[in-house]
C-alpha cells in the first residue's frame, strides 16, 4: 500500500499533468460553455440550458519531464534504471497536474431592448478539482543515493510544493454588446471549498559538511508547512462512507469554506473581419476557517555526533544526558506541530486572449455569388493562455482554425505550444441535432498513438439544449 | 442536413476513439520491483581530551565507562532496510601512552550481542599518531547491530608512561557510521 502510494507520488511528481488551458473551447461561441472562458463574448443563442451533470465534463492530466511510458514501458529494461533516468532527467520545476470540472447545472438567456438582443445572462454551478505537485528533485536524489556521495551538497526542502483543492462554484454572468465594436462581460463567483491542501511555501535545506569535532556536521534547517481544510473531519473516528458522502454533498452546496471571485472579459471588433478579445478568470480567494488542520516542521539542528564526555573526568554530564538532549532537539524539530490557524488561498488566475480573423462567406446557390449578409464560415487566429501556479506561471500559445461545416456543425482545430509539449494538436466539434447540442474536444492527438507517452491529455464534452428563434 | 450532421459527428467520434485506443505495451506491475539503495553516512561519537584530563586527584584513571541508549538500530526502518553497515573510527594520539576504546553492543535484555575494540597507538615524540579501525557489520554481526538498544564505551589507558600533571599531548577520536540501505519490498 505504502509502496503504491510512494509510487503514485513519484508518478505524480514526474509523469503526469493536467493544464487548465481549454484552447479548443475558448472562443467557440456556438458552445454555451465558452462563456465561462470569456464572459465578454456573446454566445450564439437565444437561450439554453445544460443537461444536468452532462453539460460540461472536463478532464486534463499533464506531466512535464518524463511520461508514464518512460517508466512503465514493457521493454525489458530494468524498472529501477528507468526510474533513475526519470529522476535525473527531471527538474524541480517539473510538475504533475490534474484539473477536472463537472458542470452540475447551467443555463442562460439573451435579452435586450432592441430587436437584436444584445445582452446575455448565464449562470450555473460546477465542481472543480485542481491538483499540482512539483517534483522535489533534491529529496528524490537524497532518497536514491543517500548523502555519502553528496557531502557538501545542499538538499533543498523548498522544492516540496503541492496544492490540491476540490471546490464548487456558483456563478452568475452578464454580457453586453455595447455596439458593433465592443462587447464586455463580468461573472461573479461564490466558491465553496470541499477540501484543500496547500503546501507551497516550504523552505529549508539539509546538508552534510566536513566537521570540526567529528567527521561530519549534519545541518538540518527546516521550515515546512502543510495547511489543510476539510480533510481532518473526514478521517475522524466514527465517520463512515455514508457520513463522508453526506458531508461532501453539504459542502458542494455551500457548507464548505467560502470564497468570492470574478471573471471579466471583452471583445473588440477591429473591423468586419478582425477582432481581439481577452479575459481574466478566477480573480478570487477562499477563506479557510472551518475544519482546519495545519502541520508544521520547523527548526535548526547541527548534529555532529555524540560526545561521551566520560563523566568521571568531565563536568558530570554522562553520554546518556548528552544524547537525550540531542534526541529532544531532534524530536522538537521533526515533531509535527498541529495548529488550526485560519488561512486564505488565492485561486489560480487565468488569462486568455486572442486575435481572430474571420473569412469566407457562404456562396449563394441561386446567384452563384457571395451573400452580403450572414456570418463568415471560417476563422483563424492566435490565442495566448497564462495561469498562475505556485512556482511559475504556465503559458500556452495556440494557433487555431475554425470552420462552420453546416449550420449545425462546427469544428475547430488547434496547434499549441506549452510547458508540456511543443506540438500539441487539438480537435473539437459542436453539433446541433435539432435543439440538442453536443460537443466534444480533445488535444494531444499526436500522442494518441501511445497515450502513455503523452505529457498532457485533456478532454471536454457536454450536452446542451439550445433554443434559437430564427433558426434556418 | 440532419443526416449529414449525424454522419460527420459519428466520423469525428469514431476517429477520436480509434486514436485513443492505441496504447503501447506498458506493465504497471513493474512497480513491484521498485527498490532504491541509498548510502547514508552519519557522525557517530567523538571526543577530545588533554592528557591531564585523565587524572582524578593526581591519580591516573585506568578506565572510564559511559553508555548511550539508542532506539535507532532496532527501529523497524533499520531492521527492514539495512543490508550492511560500517563504523569507521579515527584516533589521533600525541600522548606517550596507548589507549583502547571498547565498544559493547547491548540488547533489550541487557545482554552483550557484540563487542569490538580499537587501539590508539602511543606517541613517542609528542607528534600525532593516527590509528584507525573499521568495524563491518554483515550477516550475524548485522543481526547483532539490529538488536542493539544500548552502546557502552569503555576507554582504557594501556601501556606507557604514567600520566601526571605535566604529561603533554591529547587524544582525539572521531567516528562515523555508514549505512547501506535497500528500500523496496518492505514498503
Amino acid at each position: 500500500m505504502m509502496r503504491r502510494f510512494i509510487f503514485f507520488l513519484t508518478l505524480a511528481s514526474c509523469c503526469l499533468s493536467f493544464s487548465q488551458n481549454k484552447q479548443i473551447l475558448y472562443g467557440f461561441s456556438d458552445i454555451p460553455q465558452s462563456t465561462l472562458l470569456n464572459p465578454g463574448k456573446l454566445i450564439k443563442n437565444d437561450w439554453y440550458f445544460g443537461i444536468p451533470l452532462l453539460s460540461h465534463i472536463h478532464a486534463n492530466v499533464g506531466i512535464t519531464g518524463s511520461t508514464v511510458y518512460d517508466i512503465f514501458a514493457n521493454d525489458g529494461i530494468d524498472f529501477n534504471a528507468k526510474l533513475q533516468n526519470a529522476v535525473y532527467g527531471m527538474e524541480a520545476n517539473d510538475f504533475f497536474s490534474v484539473n477536472q470540472q463537472l458542470e452540475i447545472f447551467s443555463g442562460g438567456f439573451s435579452f435586450g431592448s432592441s430587436y437584436e438582443k444584445n445582452e446575455y445572462i448565464s449562470f450555473g454551478l460546477y465542481q472543480e478539482l485542481d491538483v499540482i505537485a512539483y517534483f522535489p528533485k533534491d529529496l528524490a536524489i537524497l532518497a536514491l543515493e543517500g548523502n555519502q556521495n553528496n557531502i557538501n551538497r545542499s538538499f533543498s526542502t523548498s522544492q516540496v510544493s503541492v496544492a490540491a483543492e476540490a471546490i464548487s462554484v456558483l456563478h452568475l454572468g452578464y454580457t453586453k454588446k455595447v455596439n458593433d465594436h465592443f462587447t464586455f462581460g463580468i461573472r461573479g463567483k461564490i466558491y465553496s471549498s470541499i477540501a484543500n491542501i496547500n503546501a507551497t511555501k516550504n523552505k529549508g535545506r539539509f546538508i552534510t559538511v566536513r566537521g570540526q569535532n567529528n567527521f561530519y556536521d549534519h545541518i538540518f534547517n527546516l521550515d515546512l508547512e502543510a495547511r489543510t481544510s476539510g480533510i481532518a473531519s473526514l478521517s475522524e473516528d466514527g465517520s463512515d462512507s455514508n457520513s463522508v458522502a453526506r458531508d461532501l454533498k453539504k459542502r458542494l452546496l455551500f457548507g464548505g469554506n467560502l470564497g468570492l471571485g470574478f471573471d471579466v472579459g471583452f471583445t473588440k471588433q477591429l473591423n468586419k473581419q478582425w477582432s481581439f478579445d481577452a479575459s481574466l478568470l478566477d480573480v478570487g480567494f477562499i477563506r479557510h476557517t472551518k475544519d482546519i488542520e495545519n502541520y508544521k516542521i520547523e527548526g535548526d539542528i547541527v548534529f555532529e555526533g555524540i560526545n561521551p564526555i566520560f563523566p568521571d573526568i568531565g563536568n558530570g554530564q554522562t553520554a546518556e544526558d548528552y544524547w537525550s538532549e540531542i534526541e529532544e532537539d531532534f524530536e522538537e524539530i521533526f515533531e509535527l506541530d498541529t495548529t488550526a490557524t485560519k488561512y486564505t488561498t488565492w485561486r489560480p488566475i487565468k488569462l486568455n486572449t486572442s486575435l481572430n480573423y474571420a473569412f469566407g462567406k457562404k456562396k449563394d446557390k441561386t446567384c452563384n455569388c457571395v451573400k452580403e449578409e450572414g456570418d463568415y464560415l471560417n476563422a483563424a487566429g492566435m490565442q495566448l493562455f497564462a495561469m498562475s501556479r505556485p512556482k511559475r506561471p504556465l503559458l500556452a500559445l495556440t494557433a487555431y482554425y475554425y470552420r462552420r461545416l453546416f449550420n449545425g456543425l462546427q469544428i475547430k482545430t488547434t496547434y499549441t505550444i506549452d510547458s508540456y509539449s511543443p506540438y500539441n494538436i487539438g480537435l473539437g466539434m459542436s453539433a446541433n441535432l435539432g435543439k440538442l447540442n453536443f460537443y466534444v474536444m480533445a488535444d494531444n492527438f499526436l500522442e494518441f498513438k501511445n497515450i502513455y507517452n503523452a505529457q498532457s491529455v485533456s478532454l471536454q464534452l457536454g450536452f446542451n439544449y439550445i433554443f434559437n428563434k430564427n433558426e434556418d | 442536413m440532419q443526416k449529414q450532421i449525424i454522419k460527420y459527428s459519428f466520423l469525428v467520434v469514431a476517429i477520436s476513439l480509434s486514436l485513443l485506443s492505441c496504447v503501447k505495451d506498458v506493465d504497471f506491475d513493474q512497480a513491484d520491483d521498485f527498490e532504491i539503495s541509498p548510502v547514508v553516512e552519519s557522525s557517530l561519537i567523538f571526543f577530545e581530551g588533554q592528557a591531564n584530563r585523565f587524572l582524578l586527584n593526581t591519580n591516573e584513571i585506568v578506565s572510564i565507562k559511559d553508555s548511550v541508549t539508542v532506539e535507532f538500530f532496532n527501529s523497524n526502518f533499520i531492521v527492514d532496510n539495512l543490508i550492511k553497515s560500517e563504523f569507521v573510527f579515527e584516533a589521533v594520539n600525541s600522548i606517550s601512552k596507548e589507549f583502547q576504546v571498547r565498544v559493547d553492543l547491548i540488547n533489550d535484555l541487557e545482554l552483550q550481542v557484540h563487542s569490538f575494540t580499537l587501539t590508539a597507538s602511543p606517541s613517542t615524540n609528542g607528534n600525532d599518531v593516527l590509528s584507525d579501525h573499521t568495524e563491518v557489520f554483515e550477516n550475524d554481526k548485522l543481526e547483532a547491530l539490529k538488536n542493539t538498544s544500548k552502546i557502552v564505551f569503555t576507554l582504557s589507558l594501556l601501556s606507557g608512561e604514567t600520566i601526571n600533571q605535566s604529561t603533554l599531548g591529547r587524544i582525539k577520536l572521531q567516528s562515523k557510521a555508514v549505512f547501506y540501505l535497500n528500500i523496496g519490498e518492505e514498503l
